[in-house]
């Protein structure tokens, strides 16, 4: 029978390999998989990049906009080739209660020139790029190939993966787990603490297809210009958020729910997605858009406090296979972490490579510390915690919207009353203790500042 | 000494994507080479091939019209066991070539005679999953002059003997013992092409491709003239009952006899199927 991968899969004991197959095997042709692979392959280090889909990115399921910037390093120039829907040139920030909504609106028309920002890109087309630069360099890409286990020696020391292929076993020096989120290979590995139910969220997402031209119009953008909406309080009560992104000819539209919430609501994830896409906000942007997708998928929001161990015997994690997709409310970034966690990865393990010496695997929790990767988690390691809070969840939109509306209710002949009275009276009415909301403004400016 | 010659034994794919979107007001067809591949038919074809090549003790060659993209194809036929492969480019990919059973395999079989030698048997799926003529083998048969043995379900080779099974209306089948050279189509049915092991999996990973220019010698299709097609109006003389009510039945056909559709009302899974296999075997098919 077809050994498969699961949660109830463990790792397999072997002989310790005479000649290993590869110097190194990276699990996951994601983006943290490809940008392993493309830092091994570059160093001259034989790599091969298991893929469980035909191909890169045909299995892959996200929002919808990378940011370039950590590609500099990793491909120089990558904007002018890489795989682009639109530039985002307009970003928001929408708070939703109710039929009410507050938006905070931002635009540069230099985030939509070079060097650029953050683009929309299909993960089909993008992943397939980046993997394609792992081949030119020299990786060895596998598809439609699942690796199932881990190959263990008696000491304890990973020395390659099983495969779902008959005569399935590969052996390498190094492993590289970018399995992503739920990685069954890190938990083979014993690197995760415990449960990560509690720290993984549900991603759904409806592709709409559009003319280019009614986009434009009604996102107020022309040409390659794109808009980034980010929403908080459309989840009818589960913990989660919501977005909006803008492709040459279709919009992603969807939900992050919170897996206990959502499973405690009893509620279908596209039941809230269609009533998101139900808001006066909402609607009037996706009317009469044909759906030409579906798709759902997990992410690991729990951040910093909730990452595996990053190293082990013969073994590193990348990605969102070791929790490093940054959920951070107005922030969704996964795919910039997980290429840079994995160049990371691919520069300890061809360091070690190079030297013989495995010890310096260990090397990689260095390089992550001081760069973006574990510095940002770092310093937002409270932010999911907040984000996912009840009162931001729940109490803070109804908050805004109400001082919003008190605000702009011209209630003459009766005078202006002044803003800290209405940020009074808007917390009374949601339930909001002003301590708690100077403690959360301290905590988000900890987290944030 | 020479090596005895091997019986060839050729698997024919097209390359399609499965899942092309077809803008419903330009009926333009949008295809995405990395989604495209062989059909079920073709993947069932192929192993066909590999099974009887190694029963004759012959060599099996996966050959494919297609541009480069395919090799991928061709790839994981290495993997699952291919002695060799072939990619028969065609230069003129332009429109004016018309992409026709015809051809098709004109180009097929200039490209097979000519890198590979006579084949004894060539298989390929019993239609393309674009196309969907099922032209393609029976037009190669009469290139290549040989037997032709089309959409079937079962194929055996035992002792220099080929049998197949055929399926035919109501439920019956035919069974077949072909005379080599034969060119057979399959249906995608009884038999799944294996899946490849992890060591040819990765030496088809960096295989070299060969590829040969397929000579396509077809006659660009010109067009004359460029109207709707318009039939030609049929007389039908009127009903010839006096009574307007009669004559509207008759048009329509409203009392005459029907069998009633079979309405199946139950919600229990057992007897649903029960009811569905009597209906089946009521009609012939079991
Ligand atoms: C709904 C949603 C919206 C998101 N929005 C954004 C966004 O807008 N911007 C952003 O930056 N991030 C976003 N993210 C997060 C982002 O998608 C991830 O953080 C990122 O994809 C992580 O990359 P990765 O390479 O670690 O893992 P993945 O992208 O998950 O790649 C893992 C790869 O490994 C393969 N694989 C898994 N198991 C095996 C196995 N056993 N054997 C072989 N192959 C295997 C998979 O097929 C896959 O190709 C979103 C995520 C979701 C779900």
């Amino acid at each position: 029978m077809r050994d498969r991968a699961g949660p109830a899969s463990s790792a397999v004991t072997v002989a310790e390999p005479e000649r290993p197959q590869f110097d190194a095997i990276v699990v996951g042709a994601g983006p943290a998989g490809s940008a392993a692979a493309l830092e091994l392959a570059r160093a001259g280090h034989s790599v091969a990049l298991l893929e469980r889909g035909p191909f890169p990115g045909s299995k892959n399921v996200y929002g919808g906009v990378v940011y370039g910037r950590i590609l500099d390093e990793l491909i120089p120039g990558w904007y002018d080739e890489m795989p682009v829907q639109r530039w985002v040139t307009r970003r928001q920030t929408m708070l939703l209660d109710g039929e009410r909504s507050m938006t905070v609106d931002f635009r540069s028309q230099s985030w939509g020139r070079a060097p650029y920002n953050g683009a929309t890109t299909y993960r089909a087309e993008f992943d397939d790029w980046l993997a394609g630069h792992a081949q030119k360099a020299g990786a060895v890409l596998v598809p439609s190939t699942v690796a199932t286990r881990l190959l263990r020696t008696e000491r304890g020391r990973i020395v390659g993966v099983r495969t779902d292929r008959p005569d399935g076993d590969l052996t390498a020096k190094v492993v590289i787990a970018c399995d992503g989120v739920n990685s069954f290979l890190a938990k083979q590995a014993g690197l995760f603490p415990g449960d990560q139910a509690a720290h993984t969220t549900l991603g759904v997402k409806e592709t709409l297809a559009l003319p280019a031209r009614t986009i434009d119009e009604r996102f107020g953008v022309s040409g390659h210009e794109g808009v980034d909406i980010e929403m908080l309080g459309c989840t009818q009560g589960i913990p989660g958020g919501g977005f909006l992104y803008t492709n040459s000819d279709t919009l992603s539209v969807g939900l992050v729910l919170g897996l206990q919430g959502l499973a405690k609501s009893g509620k279908r994830p596209e039941e809230v997605l269609a009533e998101l896409k139900r808001h006066p906000s909402i609607q009037p942007l996706v009317r009469g858009a044909e759906l030409v997708e579906y798709s759902a998928h997990l992410i690991p929001e729990g951040g910093y406090d909730t990452m595996p161990q990053l190293v082990g015997d013969g073994l590193l994690v990348a990605g969102d296979a070791a929790a490093m997709c940054l959920a951070a409310g107005i922030w969704l970034e996964g795919v910039n972490f997980a290429m840079g966690s994995g160049m990371y990865a691919g520069r300890a393990a061809s360091k070690a490579l190079s030297s013989g010496d495995l010890g310096a695997l260990r090397e990689y929790r260095g390089l992550l510390e001081s760069s973006f990767v574990l510095a940002d988690h770092k310093k937002l390691r409270k932010a999911p915690e907040l984000v996912l809070s009840e009162r931001v969840q729940q109490r803070y939109p109804g908050l805004v919207c109400d001082l919003v509306e008190l605000m702009f209710t011209v209630e003459n002949p009766k005078p202006k009353p002044g803003v800290r009275k209405l940020l009074r009276a808007s917390a009374k009415r949601n339930g909001v203790k002003m301590r708690e909301l100077a403690r959360d403004a301290l905590t988000g400016l900890r987290s944030f500042g | 000494m020479a090596e005895p010659l091997r019986p060839l034994v050729v698997a024919l794919l097209r390359w399609t994507d499965a899942r092309a979107r077809i803008d419903p007001l330009s009926g333009e067809v949008e295809t995405d080479p990395r989604g495209a591949g062989p059909s079920e038919a073709d993947r069932c074809a192929l192993e066909h091939a590999l099974r009887i090549a190694e029963a004759a003790a012959g060599r099996c060659v996966a050959v494919t019209l297609a541009p480069e993209p395919a090799e991928e194809l061709l790839r994981d036929a290495l993997a699952c066991g291919a002695d060799a492969v072939l990619r028969v480019d065609v230069p003129s990919w332009d429109s004016r070539v018309p992409d026709s059973g015809a051809t098709t395999a004109r180009a097929l079989a200039h490209a097979i005679r000519t890198e590979l030698g006579e084949p004894s048997l060539v298989l390929t799926g019993d239609h393309s999953a674009d196309r969907g003529t099922g032209s393609t083998p029976a037009f190669l048969a009469a290139e290549l002059g040989c037997a032709q043995a089309l959409g079937l379900v079962e194929l055996s080779y035992a002792d220099g003997e080929l049998l197949a099974l055929r399926r035919l209306d109501r439920g019956r089948r035919e069974r077949l013992a072909v005379p080599l050279p034969a060119v057979c189509s399959v249906e995608p049915a009884g038999l799944r092409l294996r899946r490849a092991a992890l060591p040819s999996t990765l030496a088809a990973r960096t295989a070299t491709i060969p590829v040969v220019t397929g000579s396509v010698a077809a006659e660009p299709v010109t067009a004359h003239a460029a109207r709707p097609f318009r039939p030609r109006a049929k007389e039908l003389p009127p009903p010839p009952e006096a009574d307007p009510r009669l004559r509207l039945l008759r048009l329509t056909g409203a009392h005459e006899h029907r069998e009633p559709p079979r309405v199946v009302v139950t919600d229990d899974p057992a007897e649903a199927a029960d009811e569905l296999l009597e209906y089946l075997r009521g009609k012939g098919y079991l």
